[in-house]
């Protein structure tokens, strides 16, 4: 290799010598500016004189640009809802978990569980739960566990409402609203009784309904009196709000990664 | 709940600025919707520490921080033996490189890489050199925050930047090498970094 024999600071600096390789590792800290005054001095003493030191130079200086002009995926829009959802009032953990996740395995997705009042007519905001409370209400605690569990084990692959509803004693009506896609039934058990599970798409979300007979809603504490009376249930569970109603003959859960605000108007 | 408010409100502007950052970041280690995760389960973390930042200008080296240790706890990386005929290879082509009368040898390469292209090359080079780049080239920090961010000596950030990308410049020449003039992505062979 050349001996460049430049003289630099008292030095004789040699392409092989120590002092050139010294002052070649501080190359790419000289590209990103990280280098002390003095540092920084010696090696713009040092480049005019070694070209190789120069296409060093270059190099990091061309390969940083280029990475930093490089795309990078952002977040989702689901993402970014859920972490703005953060720290909203808000689920006691009681299960060691963090409270504002859902520790399943599925994709980033919300499990909505509606609750439909029976009758209609004007629906009254009930006091929001916490996930304390909604613990101590057998239904909503097997609906939010069973919701877990098909949401860590993937959903049914398919949605078959005939089928999953042969035999069950109350009506199960799908919902129907623009942007929900039923991708998914199954039959479960809820507080020791027959309940449907159906599992929607909605805007990157998954929206999961229980239908479960009238009866076994009105026979909880602490929901059958808030759903009576056309008015619904609201509540939250580490980072998913639930909503419960009677409608129509039976009784619909609906839990979802949503502000409960957003989740009533996919149903009310 | 009401006192919660200015909290909530503290922690969210100061952290979600920094969302798309660490996605792109969390990418490094899983792709989709595991990198998402890996930033949620960041700021539920970040969400129960935040009364323990002190320093509100630090928040994304902080992020890092953390993300990194979610990722690496849930990413487990199994140590395999290193290419280092693979790594031989791109040090021997960076050498070339700088010994050539070309005074800038990747122009050429790097107008012929597709968008996203180098990005992915990283991975193929070991993990950590790849960190350090990534975090300093990509997500913009100084190196006293990667030193903080990864627990290692600045005089390692240092090291391993300089030789990531060095074999980065290898990379690209061994590819254009094997074929000249092309314009397909890079596709090194996966290195698992330490």
């Amino acid at each position: 290799m050349r001996n460049h024999g430049r003289q630099q600071a008292g030095h004789l600096v040699t392409a092989e010598g120590p002092e050139h390789e010294r002052l070649r590792a501080l190359v790419a800290p000289f590209a990103d500016g990280e280098l002390s005054a003095e540092e920084s001095r010696a090696v713009e003493e040092h480049l005019p004189g070694c070209a190789r030191c120069r296409r060093e130079l270059t190099i990091h200086q061309d390969l940083s640009a280029a990475l930093a002009r490089e795309p990078t995926p952002g977040a989702s829009a689901a993402l970014r809802q859920r972490i703005e959802w953060m720290g909203e009032p808000r689920p006691v953990r009681n299960d060691g978990g963090s409270p504002f996740l859902l520790r399943w395995a599925a994709p980033a997705l919300a499990a909505l569980v509606l609750l439909a009042v029976a009758g209609g007519g004007v629906m009254v905001a009930a006091r929001v739960r916490t996930s304390r409370q909604m613990a101590e209400v057998p239904l909503l605690h097997d609906a939010l566990a069973d919701c877990r569990r098909a949401m860590s084990r993937n959903f049914p692959k398919k949605a078959d409402l005939p089928a999953v509803t042969a035999n069950v004693t109350f009506p199960v009506r799908a919902l129907d609203r623009p942007g929900l896609e039923l991708f998914s039934t199954w039959k479960t058990t809820l507080a020791g009784s027959p309940a449907v599970g159906l599992a929607y798409r909605f805007r990157g979300v998954v929206v999961v309904q229980y239908a479960v007979a009238a009866d076994l809603v009105r026979q909880q504490p602490g929901l059958g009196k808030t759903v009576a009376g056309a008015s619904f249930y609201e509540g939250s569970s580490q980072g998913q709000a639930v909503i419960a109603l009677l409608q129509g003959g039976s009784g619909t859960l609906l839990i979802a990664e949503l502000p409960p605000r957003e989740l009533r108007r996919l149903i009310l | 709940m009401k006192a919660a408010e200015p909290r909530r409100a503290s922690f969210q502007a100061s952290t979600l600025p920094h969302l798309n950052r660490l996605v792109a970041l969390a990418s490094r280690w899983g792709n989709g919707d595991e990198a998402e995760d890996f930033v949620q389960e960041t700021y539920a973390r970040a969400w129960t520490a935040f009364h323990q930042l002190r320093d509100t200008g630090a928040v994304f080296p902080w992020l890092c921080q953390i993300l990194r240790t979610v990722a690496l706890e849930k990413h487990r990386t199994v140590a395999r033996r290193r290419d280092l005929l693979f790594i031989t290879e791109l040090e021997a082509a960076h050498e070339e490189m700088v010994a050539s009368d070309d005074p800038s040898p990747l122009d050429q390469l790097l107008a012929r890489i597709e968008a996203g292209s180098l990005r992915e090359a990283l991975r193929s080079i070991p993990g950590d050199l790849a960190e350090a780049v990534e975090l300093h080239d990509v997500q913009g920090l100084k190196y006293r925050e990667i030193a903080e961010v990864v627990s290692i000596p600045i005089g390692t950030v240092m090291s391993r930047i300089s030789r990531g990308r060095k074999l980065l410049a290898g990379l690209l020449k061994v590819r254009e090498d094997q074929e000249p003039g092309s314009q397909v992505a890079i596709q090194g062979r996966r290195s698992q970094g330490e």
